[in-house]
Formats: structure tokens, sequence, C-alpha cells
């Protein structure tokens, strides 16, 4: 009874916060904007997820937030998102960009739910390529999508607060694999794709001149490089246990992941992990590490580990992601060999169909005032402007995302100068136009890689069996595939 | 069937808990057994029992209203023999407040509204979200019952009720025979011996429940039996013997007592760092080491047993000041005088130490016991994360690493609490344990 008394006051209390919860977000008022009269899609949208930061709409001399969270904590990466959005506010006063680093994709994404939830999530998010599924279904409390369609909210429009829309101009890779029901959901930003860096001094010596194009050839180089008289520490190639790579082997192949054209028709209910050709790059993979030539750091989705290994001679080749081409390329210089860029090995047995895209993409919040959306559109379309985004390639080594900036690097010749930042973009320009060579939409992506990854390990590790190992794996994800439905299809 | 016999289970459990000796005894028992069968089956909605009877989810089912059937008859059992406790006994026990019966309430609401709501409240919404499929923003919620459990368990209901429930009979078997034998004879010595492994064949029956199949909870088991285990035993005998050589008189000895608790201040996820920069095969200083000496330093990451060495000793290391200073201090509470009464009677070392100072400690070694359990359990997280991420294949990953990974990485929040009241479950189980064990061993000195 007595108990009772005190959880009733208790509840009293919950209900009261609820009330006033409720009662703010419908007396929302949604600025009227004359100028912005034209935007069919923004009507239906008015009112509902009101946002705590609307206030600075009404003050005029407080400047509007645009919160950005993005999954870049590393000097360079961050240093130019913070550099650009200091241009931005400095050139739209009633404007301010913050942006908050996190320490990768997986936690931006973790923290974006956790906020989601709580409803307060910030303007623009910066979200992984295998989140794309999971961001377009993403509701929140009342129903409504998180997130709402960059081309619809641009609608048209060809310059917002005086910045040029450059959305119509991305690169055709990146616009293949978000464009969703012929509409980008996000705008695209960082962008790449696999390549591989050879240490061109240790191929040199074991008689080797370009490097290899094919697992075949990969093998024969490793084998050379394993009768020289001092071989690199290690082994001979290294690529991080991530399951891009596993996916790009499945592009090569030409080869989808999920039915429903990759889940690109409809949406994906069946996944196939163990496809032929899946399996067939698992072995080759496994028989490397077994012949002692591919290095495995024993930590899944070790990027850092990897690098280093190559940037101390202690392997002669990585498989890696172009985002780090100028990063690799400069390490290599500065201890003395030189790194040449190429295509990522695909299985000579099968007919090349083409490698994918990774990375990321800027995603803005739904229910959004008037003012603050344009804010942060302006914010996307400046921040991948031609003159950023060549910058952007320039630093790191991600693909230039529009076509302009693309004209704009080749107008200066960096490519000439910079060969090994050219291979990127001609991979992605030689796929096929396959979905297969697109890549999929699945939903609850992120732990089906983390499925393909533990099963690999395994693999490696404690020499499972591919086939059956894959089989379990299959099992595994599929289940998470169909529980995901369950939940959103 | 099932739901028949799972009330007529749960009536034989309430009889158990509740007490025998009389009818009404008996009557209630069969009550409270019944009634708490019942509230827990209709709370689930009678689900376990829908699909096919030999399931291993109808067998969990069973199982959890036996579970309850005994919470409520020693639960009420325990009530009663309580206020008999208080009106037998000749001291005041009870009393009221002259003020009115609202105001010890009052006093306590503090306390109950932060119980309520970070306690009770989380604890509760965490056994409704296991018997769910869910996630963050989900549009709808799918029903469990209780396969998000079952789910971690082999398929063959038989051997998952059946095996604990053999070793249990084992142990308590072991145990009646010896209290029935006699002091001396051979089944008394055997028994004797035997009686000390009851909850190492225990563990070992639990083994052989868990699913075994790739992604099964097997491994998971075992990593953390094996991790948490050695983390305790070593972390406690090296505190105790590094304890005992610091309370020696040697000329700096306060510098090396500082120095020996220091670790105690860094938090699990540095010591995963820096065990981490120690021995990280690529670039680690031990790999550079052996470098220069020309040996090949195994690279723990890619090895099973060394990577679990590598999170004990982490771990080891961390707890080792936070032991060493507890031991310290109870070792000031010895009393001298009876040491050197021993000394004089001719009692050495080692005997001096079994049999003064070691019960001395005991009271501060069942703590230490208790925290210790608590941070292998939970708190090796940070330490693992930073220093192995659950490899090679899921080694290293204990549950409370497994039910992050899959609760919040992976956002399957159903199964990250299901996991989560497992290892709830599991601690519970493991604290009983000790204060049985404990009871009547360890004296604080008063009675």
């Amino acid at each position: 009874m007595k108990k009772l008394l005190a959880l009733f006051v208790a509840l009293t209390l919950i209900a009261a916060a609820c009330g006033n919860d409720d009662s703010d977000s419908s007396s929302e008022p949604e600025g009227g904007d004359a100028a912005d009269a034209g935007d069919a899609g923004d009507g239906g949208d008015g009112g509902d997820g009101g946002d705590a930061g609307d206030g600075g709409e009404a003050a005029g001399d407080e400047p509007i937030q645009i919160e950005m969270w993005i999954a870049f904590n590393d000097d360079a990466r961050l240093n130019f998102t913070l550099d650009r959005a200091a241009e931005f506010n400095a050139a739209h006063p009633e404007y301010e960009v913050v942006v908050t680093p996190f320490d990768s994709y997986n936690t931006v994404f973790e923290q974006t739910a956790l906020a989601m939830d709580a409803g307060n999530p910030p303007e623009i998010i910066h979200f992984f390529e295998a989140a794309t599924q999971d961001a377009l279904d993403a509701i929140d409390a009342n129903g409504d999508p998180i997130f709402k369609s960059v081309t619809e909210a641009i609608a048209g429009r060809t310059e917002i607060l005086g910045e040029p829309v450059v959305l119509d101009d991305v690169a055709s890779a990146a616009a293949k694999y978000y464009t969703i029901d012929g509409q980008l959901y996000s705008m695209p930003w960082n962008t790449s794709s696999t390549t591989m860096f050879s240490n061109m001094d240790i191929l040199n010596e074991a008689g080797i001149t370009t490097p290899p194009a094919t697992w075949a050839e990969v093998e024969a180089a490793c084998e050379a490089i394993a009768g020289l008289p001092n071989p690199p520490s290690e082994g001979c190639i290294t690529w991080p246990n991530h399951g891009w790579f596993f996916e790009q082997s499945l592009g090569q192949a030409g080869v989808d992941l999920a039915n429903n054209g990759n889940g690109r028709d409809a949406r994906a209910t069946e996944i196939s992990l163990n496809s032929d050709a899946a399996l067939e790059y698992v072995q080759w993979w496994s028989d490397l590490e077994d012949a002692g030539s591919y290095v495995y750091t024993g930590t899944q989705r070790d990027w850092g580990g990897t690098a280093a290994a190559f940037n101390s001679q202690n392997v002669a080749m990585l498989v890696y992601s172009s985002s780090d081409t100028t990063v690799l390329t400069e390490a290599g210089t500065e201890n003395g060999f030189e790194v040449v860029s190429s295509f990522m090995p695909y299985n000579q047995d099968r007919e090349y169909v083409g490698n994918l895209i990774g990375g990321a993409t800027l995603w803005m919040t739904n229910g959004l005032s008037t003012a603050e959306e344009d804010g942060a559109l302006a914010f996307m379309n400046f921040f991948s402007n031609p003159e950023n985004a060549a910058l952007w390639h320039q630093v790191t080594g991600y693909i230039p995302i529009t076509n302009s900036a693309r004209a704009v690097l080749e107008a200066e010749g960096w490519y000439d100068e910079n060969p090994n930042s050219a291979v990127a973009s001609d991979q992605l320009d030689a796929a096929a136009d396959t979905p297969a060579s697109t890549g999929a939409l699945i939903g609850n992506f992120v732990a089906i890689r983390d499925v393909v990854t533990a099963a690999i390990e395994d693999i490696l590790v404690n020499d499972a069996d591919v086939t059956e190992r894959m089989a379990s794996a299959q099992d595994e994800a599929q289940q998470l595939l169909d529980d995901y439905n369950e939940l959103f299809g | 069937m099932l739901v028949a016999a799972s009330f007529l289970i749960a009536a034989a459990v309430g009889v158990l808990s509740f007490g025998h000796s009389t009818k009404r005894e008996v009557a209630s028992g069969v009550v409270l057994g019944a009634l708490g069968a019942a509230t827990i089956l209709a709370a689930l909605g009678f689900c376990p029992f829908v699909s096919d009877a030999e399931s291993t989810e109808g067998v969990l089912g069973v199982a959890l209203a036996a579970t309850f059937a005994w919470m409520f008859g020693a639960g009420t059992k325990a009530v009663f023999s309580q206020k008999a406790a208080d009106l037998g006994s000749g001291d005041i026990r009870t009393g009221a407040f002259k003020l009115g019966w609202w105001w010890p309430w009052l006093l306590l609401s503090p306390t109950l509204v932060i119980l309520v709501f970070f306690l009770y409240l989380p604890a509760y919404r965490t056994f409704t979200l296991s018997t769910k499929l869910t996630r963050l923003g989900t549009p709808r919620v799918g029903e469990r019952c209780l396969s998000n459990f079952s789910e971690l368990l082999v398929t063959n209901p038989a051997v998952v009720i059946m095996l604990p429930l053999t070793a249990v009979a084992f142990i308590w078997g072991v145990g009646m025979w010896h209290r029935r034998s006699e002091p001396g004879s051979w089944g008394h010595n055997l028994t004797r011996t035997i009686r000390p492994f009851g909850i190492l064949i225990f563990l070992y029956s639990l083994y052989f429940i868990f699913e075994n199949e790739n992604g099964g909870y097997r491994l998971i088991y075992l990593n953390t039996v094996v991790i948490s285990s050695s983390i305790v035993i070593v972390s406690m005998v090296a505190g105790l013997a590094l304890a005992y050589l610091t309370f020696q008189n040697v000329r700096g000895i306060t510098v090396y007592r500082t120095l020996l608790i220091w670790p105690y201040a860094i938090s699990p996820p540095v010591a995963g760092i820096l065990f981490f920069m120690m021995f990280n095969a690529t670039g680690g200083i031990f790999a550079a080491l052996a470098n220069d000496f020309g040996f090949d330093f195994p690279n723990y990451a890619t090895n099973s047993t060394l990577a679990r060495l590598t999170i004990i000793l982490a771990s080891v290391w961390k707890l080792l000041g936070y032991n060493l200073l507890f031991f310290l201090a109870g070792l000031q509470t010895v009393p001298r005088d009876q040491i050197e009464a021993a000394a004089l009677d001719g009692a050495n070392a080692i005997q001096r130490f079994r049999s003064i100072v070691m019960p001395a400690l005991g009271p501060i070694a069942f703590f230490l016991l208790i925290t210790n359990l608590t941070f292998s359990f939970f708190d090796v997280y940070g330490t693992i994360d930073f220093l192995t991420k659950g490899a090679p294949a899921g080694a290293t990953s204990v549950a409370i690493y497994e039910l992050i990974r899959v609760g919040v990485d992976n956002g399957d929040l159903g199964r990250g609490a299901a996991q989560s009241v497992v290892l709830f479950l599991a601690v519970i189980g493991l604290t009983a344990w000790q204060f049985k064990q404990s009871e009547g061993r360890i004296s604080y000195g008063s009675a």
C-alpha cells in the first residue's frame, strides 16, 4: 500500500513531464516563409517533431545553430570539416555550423539511434553507406521519418542562400549507389573504393615491375617476394578483415549479395553469403593466409594495424580504402619507398564486372524549420562545391565527389603529378552498371557485416572449414535480416 | 500438458520451500506455488507452451514457473518466520513512530525513489525487453516469448533440464553421504575430497546446455568462467602475497606500497591501452625488444590462449592494488600478541599464517571476493575493448562484452536484454552461493 503510494507519486511526476512535452511541440509555430511557398514537399511536415533550437529564428541576432555529427576525429579530416564550417559561418553570420566528431561510423550510428529515441538528433548526420537502408527506415516516436530526402528538400532550386546546388553533379558511381526511388535522400560526401597499394621497392627487388592485378598474380608475386634474401618481416600482403572487401569481391564477380536486385528493386529479403563467388573469395583469402602470404593482424576492421604494417615495410602490399591514398603515398615517401596504387586484385577465372563505392553521406533531419533546413542544405552544398570537393580529395584520397571538382583537378594537372589519386575514380568508372557492382541495400547491414567478419576470423585463426562456416554465417545473417524486415518491412 | 506439469512442479516446489510439517503448511505451500507459477505464466500469456510440447522454450517455461513458485513459497516463509522471531524473542525489535505510520516512509522516500527509478524500473524494463524483438526507432515490436533465451541453449530440451539437475542431485547426494557416514571411514574421506569440487561439477554441467553451433553462447560461457575466475583467483592470491610482503618492515616500504597501489587509480580502458602498447605484436614495446634480441614475439591477437592470458594479466594488474590495499588494512588488525604467543609455542610461519592470519582476514577476503567478482564480470569490458575487442574469433568475448556487442553495437535490444538477464542470474547465483559457503565460517568478531 505504502509502496504503491510512492510509486503513484512518481508516476504522477512522469505523467506531468510527458504532458508538458506534448503541449510544447503541438503549439510550435512554423514560420510562414513566402519565399519558399513553392516547396510542395514541405507542407505536410509542419508542426511535428518540434525542435528545441527553433528559438533562434525569431531572435535574429542569435545565429541559428546547425549541428553536424561526423565520424572522423583524425586531424586531417576533422580539421578540413572544421575549416569549412568556419568559412561557412563567416560567410553566413546568421548561421552557426557546430561540428561534433565521433571516433567511428558505428559510434555515430549508435549515438544517433539514441539521440533519435530521445527526440533531439542533430541537423546533419554523417552516415556510412551500410546504414543507408536503416536511415531510410528510421522513424521517430510519432512515426514520422527521421530524415528528409535532400532532393525533395532542395526541390529543384539551383542555389540556396547564395550557395550553388551541386547535387545534380555528383559522380556517377556515388549517385548510383545512393539514388533510391529516383532521388538522393542524402548528400554524398566521402566516397572511396578499395584499391591496392604496393611497395614498389620490394616488388622491384623481387623482379616485379607492375603491381599484380589478379589473384593468381598476387600469389606469384608473393612467392617471388618470399624468395627474397630479406623478405618483409611479417609477410607479403594484408588488408583489414572488413565486410566491405567481401562485398567488393562479389561486385567484381558480378554476384548479388541480396535478392530483389541487391535490394534496389524492392526491399531485400534474402541474403547470400555463401554463393560460389563468395566461397571462392574466402577460400582464396584463407589459402593465402595458410601459405604465410596474407598477414592477419588478429583484429576485425583493423585499419590502423594493417596500414602500420605497410608503412613500416613489414608487408609489401596492402589492399585498403582509397580514402587514405594521400596519406599512404606520403608515408611511403617519408619512409623511403615508392608506393604505387592499383585496382583491387580480382579472380582471373571470372569475368570482371566492377568494384563498388564505400564511404558515407550527409543526412538531414526531418521536421526542421525552413530557416534551419535551408541553412543545412546550403552548408552541405557549400561543403562539396568544386573547390572544397577538390581540396577534400587532395587531403585524403576520397574521389572528387562532383564532376566539376574532378574537372578542376584535371585542369590543375593534379593527376599527372599524383597518379595514385586517379586510381579509385578510374576503377569506379571501369565498373559495369549492374546491381552487383552498384552495391547492396540491406537492412541491419552493420550487424550482418559483423557476422561476415566473425566467420572469416574464425576461418583465418581457427582454420574453420570455409563452406561450413560460411553456411552458418549465412543462417545467422539471414536471421538478422528476417528480424529487421519483421520490424521495418 | 506442459501447463499441467508446470503447475504440478510449482505446487511441489511451493511445498518444499514453504514447509510440510503440518497439513496447513502443505496446503499453503501448494497454493503459494501455484500462485507463483500462475503469476509469471499469466504475465507471459502462457506463450512458452504454444509451440510443440518438447521445445527448449517449454522447458524454460516450466523452470520459470518453478522459480516463481519457490520465490513465493520461500518469500512468504521468510516473512512469517521473521514475524515469529520478532514475537518470540524478548528483544524489542519492532516499534511504531509517534508521528504516524507514514513518517518512516517519508524518511525512506528519497532512497525509494532512487531505487525505483534507477534500479527496479530499468530491471523490469530489461526483463520485458528480453521477451521481444526490437530496436531503437522501429515502427513495431516483435513478440519473442522466451526464444531470446532458448536460442542461447542447445535445442534438446532434455539436456537443458536434466544436466544441471543431475549435477545438483549428485552434489546433494555427496553431501548427504558425507553427513551420514562415519568420520574416518573411506566414504567420509572420499566425499570430503569431492565436496569442494561441487561448484566445478555444476559449472561443467552448464557448459553443455549452451548452444555450441557457430555463434553459440557456449564459447561466451567458457570465456566468462575461465577469464573471470582466473582474474579473481590470481588477483586475490597475488594481492595477499604482496600485502604480506609489504607488511614487513623494510627500508622504504611506503614507497613500494604506494607504487603497488598505483594501478588501482587507472581505469580499465587505460589498463587495456597500456597492455596493448606493451604486447602488440606489430608495434609493441616487447615486440621491439624481442626483435632486438632476435626473438619472434608471439602475436596474442591471433592466439586464443595468449589473448585470454593477456586480458587476465591486464585485469589482475589493475585489481592488484585494490586487493593489496584491503589486505594491508586487514593485516593491521591481526592480533600481534596471538602471533607472538603462537611463535613462542613453536608454530612455524606457515602454521601461524594458516591458523591466525587467515581467519582474521576472513571478512576482508570475503568482501574482496564479491567486489573482484563484480569487477571481473562487468568492469572487464573496458580492458577487453581496448586490448582485443573479443578477438580472436570470440575467444576473449565474455558475457558483458557479448551483450554490449549484441544489444548496443548491433542494436538488437531484445537479445541484448536476454543476455543481460542471463548475466544477472549468474551473478545472483554466484553471490548467493558465496554467502551460503561463507555462512558460519567467517567471523566478524562480534559473536
